[in-house]
């Protein structure tokens, strides 16, 4: 027991350490250990991994939560609300007077604000999830308590980034749907086919030529959707890993005593991204929200 | 070796893209704060208005920006 400790010691110390592996390793998914493995359905392997995890809970934690607090205040049968429904009222009032109603209009508001809210509810508990540090604590409950061996459930569990809309794949999926909203939204305001009619901005002949243009937009804004929420959050999440392994390069290049002195400033300065980071989370949920909206609203709106 | 020096000139392409993408983000949304902060000065009146017209060109900018970022890390990542 002594031995092998002795032996993963000098091996962990011969191999260095490799920042890039270790940054990588922090904000990927980890499909190669999945959570719970599942057998592939045509082809498509559809094993649970760290972020189908995490979309699952962020989604159950703010459906139990709202549907609660909701509930409480129809129940109450009282007009004003009370504690956290104020809170909640506070915020569905900033997206349905604040995004939803400049952009989508008085006709269609309350077709398209459920969806609205969904996304930035969703979108701002996965992006705050990932700052919180629930993974790191339980990973040092178990390097501390629990050791559990390599390939467990709790291992994986903790190996990995825990934003689910860091991978794009989780973006992507949102996009779809910001894609079809988008699209049924034309066809209930102007008809099924003069939905797709009004690719053709005008009666002009020379109209024709902007058609490949428009379509060609359709299909870049759920690609640049998903891209800016991705890249955004792992971005962040990247950032912060770099200036905290500055410690142990130094380290390594070094001597301890060098990695813990650039450990100050190094903690200082990924707090203060940390801070930044937190902005940016709440920023990217308002951004997904309202480009969403106005791309509804310029279907509905679609007279030039 | 003629590998390795073409590897060289795709990172160094991919970190010069990264520095324009930057200075032309930086140059767009600093005009953009520009011209928010004169209509202010100009209107306090009018500066929710002003400021909610240039949240979506800011966001656009921004992600336009992140997406160059996102291509970029792509060329290093993908041989």
């Amino acid at each position: 027991m002594q031995e092998h400790a002795a032996t993963q010691a000098s091996e962990a110390a011969h191999k260095g350490f490799n920042a890039g592996e270790v940054i990588i390793g922090h904000v990927s998914n980890g499909t190669e250990h999945p959570l719970i493995h599942l057998p592939p359905v045509f082809g498509i392997d559809m094993s649970v991994t760290k972020h189908v995890f995490m979309v699952w809970l962020v989604s159950i934690t703010i459906c139990v939560v709202i549907t609660a607090i909701v509930s409480r205040y129809v129940a109450s049968k009282r007009l004003l609300p009370v504690g956290a429904e104020n809170g909640l009222e506070i915020i569905v009032e900033f997206i349905r007077d604040g995004i939803a109603r400049p952009n989508v209009g008085g006709k269609w508001l309350m077709t398209w604000t459920p969806l609205l809210l969904t996304f930035f509810f969703f979108i701002l508990g996965a992006n705050a999830v990932g700052l919180l540090p629930i993974f790191d604590v339980l990973g040092l409950i178990d390097h501390y308590f629990i050791r559990a061996p390599e390939h467990s459930f709790l291992k994986n569990l903790i190996h990995g980034s825990s934003t689910a809309t860091g991978n794009y794949n989780v973006t992507a999926g949102l996009a779809v749907i910001s894609f079809f909203a988008i699209a049924i939204a034309g066809m209930k305001a102007h008809g099924f086919v003069k939905h797709w009619g009004n690719l053709k901005p005008g009666d002009h002949w020379a109209h024709w030529a902007l058609v490949p243009l428009e379509i060609t937009s359709m299909l870049v804004r759920p690609f640049a959707l998903t891209m800016r929420l991705a890249a955004n959050m792992t971005g962040g999440h990247i950032a912060i890993l770099a200036i905290l392994s500055f410690v142990f390069i130094f380290a390594e290049a070094h001597s301890p005593m060098l990695g813990i002195g650039i450990g100050i400033p190094s903690t200082i300065l990924s707090a203060a991204i940390s801070g930044l980071e937190i902005i940016v989370v709440m920023v990217q949920a308002y951004v997904f929200t309202l480009l969403t909206a106005v791309f509804i609203g310029m279907a509905i709106h679609a007279h030039h | 070796m003629q590998e390795a020096l073409n590897m060289s000139w795709a990172y160094a392409g991919a970190g010069i893209g990264l520095g324009l993408v930057v200075v032309g983000a930086g140059l767009g949304i600093g005009k953009l704060a520009a011209g928010v902060a004169e209509g202010v000065a100009r209107q306090p009146s009018a500066a929710g208005q002003i400021s909610g017209a240039t949240n979506l060109p800011l966001f656009l900018l921004e992600g336009v920006a992140i997406l160059a970022e996102v291509f970029c890390l792509l060329i290093v990542l993908l041989k």
